[in-house]
């Protein structure tokens, strides 16, 4: 099977989790959405690897699992922290600050 | 493939400063946890500092080694040369004020954990900037920014703290997954993490016209503006620099901007060069972009720290401008730029840190009414500040902003420079707001009574600040030549290899 079905699964993967980072108004949803775009990456990745026949973008891979989850801890903990002051986790309403 | 692993070859000296950092950040963090709350209050900051200081001074030390070739630690993963020791230096240096200047921040206070998360983002910025492969550039990336959000959300006395934390997590987590698709990309165009593998597939032909190639090339750029705030990814940041607690916002102005325009010279002007027409013209749209939206977005905002914010989307276009030249006067531009852009940011910061010590009202521009008469020392060293930001002589950045226009105009791409002196006449409106209210105006009710004990290093490091902006500017030889010297060495180095 060609190399561009792969891309093109982790193409759709990605514009789904951009699309909902975007869209999206409940902050877990958002990182949910997240972490699809990090997955995506890892897809492409692992399709490149099988590719070049080498291993970096297997490594690379599994250094992003890493990545992503201390991302969402963080992203967790803070959502958390945020429940617990009474504040909203709707991303609309968190607008005591404005761009 | 035998049986026995074969080890990667590993340079502990030369890893010195990252692995100081690391064993600082625990130190620190178990500091934390022991003895009184007096004794957490002096023995937590006093390490995070020592910490930041061995690692500066070891940093420094490789220098001799550095630009006789550069230095490769753990198989080509990192890479010391010059303009790494240089950039990791102001990122070190950004740190050790923030750390002062958040001294008496009640978010500091808590334990171990503020100082410690901040010791680990000062390890990723050492990390990216050494970066020599893509997967050291992503992990020092994440390195930087995970620490940051949760950083900028440790005011949790301050409802804008945590929801610029959460604002940051999201914005800056979209920008990561962006630069990792650019990077998976990057490795599926070329077949290599390594940068000088990447360099010499780009240089062997058939990639340069790749859409693979290209598009990576592009969304990696677009995930290091998010970290730049370059416009038009620089939403967050006016909102996160106004609700992080001033002395993050100072480490953000300062060592985060180091850090992401220094991964953007290394991978652009490295790699990345000989593809230097299929770069160049999407750096030019976000620097005249950047110029044109923060200027115009810092006109009229009545916080400080958000006119900050939206000044520094400004300023990082001025040195955006100067990467798009890539040749060495371009380099000893940005690098120039930087270490004056972060000496300005320094002193504007702690005087803003200063006037809303235990007063909220003391980052709107209102608090800062009156206060030449008040403190006229604070206010001299906010107005030298201002008129280094706005370009104006006899200051550093005016001579930053020559460097800038020179390189760009020398490079061929006038009307960027002509974008960079409109977009310094837009700022002196702003600028020069500023100045004038803190002179002019009649300070508002409750302004006097409000710092109840002034934080003397506050005003010495503004004071500091201040007296090096207008030095370099009165006396720029030595710096431009130094700039000049690092750029030189390490093109030089990496040409050789």
């Amino acid at each position: 099977m060609s190399i561009a079905w792969y891309l093109a699964v982790s193409v759709i993967i990605f514009s789904i989790g951009a699309a909902g980072v975007l869209t999206k108004r409940n902050a877990l949803v958002i990182l949910l959405c997240l972490e699809l775009m990090l997955n995506a990456s890892n897809l492409a990745l692992i399709a490149f690897s099988r590719m070049w026949g080498n291993t970096d973008g297997q490594i690379f891979a599994i250094i992003v699992m890493v990545v992503a989850a201390c991302e969402v801890t963080v992203g967790l903990g803070l959502i958390v922290a945020i429940f617990r002051r009474g504040l909203p986790e709707d991303a609309d309403q968190l607008s005591e600050l404005r761009g | 493939m035998s049986a026995a692993i074969a080890a990667p070859h590993i340079d502990w000296t030369a890893l010195g400063p990252i692995s100081i950092l690391t064993g600082g950040a625990i130190l620190t963090l178990f500091f934390g946890l022991i003895g009184s709350s007096g004794f957490r209050r002096v023995a937590v900051p006093l390490s995070a500092l020592t910490t930041l200081v061995g690692a500066l001074v070891w940093l420094i030390s490789e220098w001799s080694k550095a630009s006789a070739g550069g230095l490769t630690i753990i198989s080509d993963a990192l890479r010391i040369d010059p303009l790494t020791i240089v950039l990791g230096s102001i990122c070190l240096i950004g740190a050790i004020f923030a750390v002062l200047i958040s001294l008496r921040s009640d978010s500091a206070l808590g334990g171990g954990e503020f100082h410690s998360l901040m010791l680990f983002s000062v390890m990723g910025m050492l990390v990216l900037i050494a970066s020599d492969d893509l997967v050291t550039l992503f992990l020092g990336m994440e390195l930087l920014s995970i620490p940051l959000y949760v950083l900028s959300g440790s005011a949790l006395k301050k409802e804008r703290s945590l929801e610029a934390g959460l604002k940051y997590l999201i914005v800056g987590s979209v920008g990561s997954a962006t630069l990792l698709y650019g990077l998976a990309l990057l490795y599926g165009a070329t077949g290599s993490t390594d940068f000088v593998a990447i360099n010499k597939a780009i240089l062997s032909g058939s990639t340069i016209n790749d859409s693979l190639f290209v598009g990576g090339m592009a969304l990696a750029i677009v995930g290091v503006s998010f970290k730049a705030s370059a416009s038009p990814f620089h939403q967050w940041t006016p909102d996160v620099y106004e609700g992080a607690p001033t002395g993050v916002t100072t480490f953000m102005a300062t060592a985060t901007k180091a850090a992401a325009l220094g991964i953007m010279i290394r991978l652009l002007a490295g790699p990345l060069l000989p593809a230097v027409d299929d770069w160049s013209p999407i750096i030019a749209v976000l620097a005249v972009l950047s110029i044109a939206v923060g200027n115009f977005g810092a006109l009229g905002q009545d916080s400080l720290k958000r006119m900050l914010a939206w000044s520094s989307v400004a300023q990082v276009g001025y040195l955006l401008a100067a990467v798009v030249v890539a040749k060495e006067l371009g380099i000893r531009a940005v690098v120039f730029y930087l270490a004056v852009y972060a000496v300005m940011t320094l002193a504007a910061f702690a005087v803003v840190a200063e006037n809303s010590r235990d007063w909220d009202e003391g980052e709107r521009l209102d608090g800062f009414a009156g206060l030449g008469r008040r403190r006229p020392w604070l206010a001299g060293s906010m107005s030298v500040a201002m008129l280094a930001l706005a370009g104006l002589p006899p200051t550093a950045g005016f001579i930053g902003k020559l460097t800038v226009i020179g390189a760009v105009v020398d490079g061929g791409h006038a009307w960027l420079a002509f974008a960079v002196v409109i977009g310094s006449l837009i700022s002196l409106a702003y600028y020069l707001r500023v100045i004038a209210v803190m002179w002019f105006k009649d300070a508002p009710e409750g302004a006097e009574a409000a710092p109840t004990r002034r934080a003397p290093e506050l005003v010495a490091i503004a004071l500091v600040a201040a007296a090096l902006t207008i030095a370099i500017g009165v006396m720029p030889s030595w710096p431009l030549d130094q700039a000049a010297k690092v750029t030189q060495k390490s093109l030089q180095s990496n040409t050789n290899r």
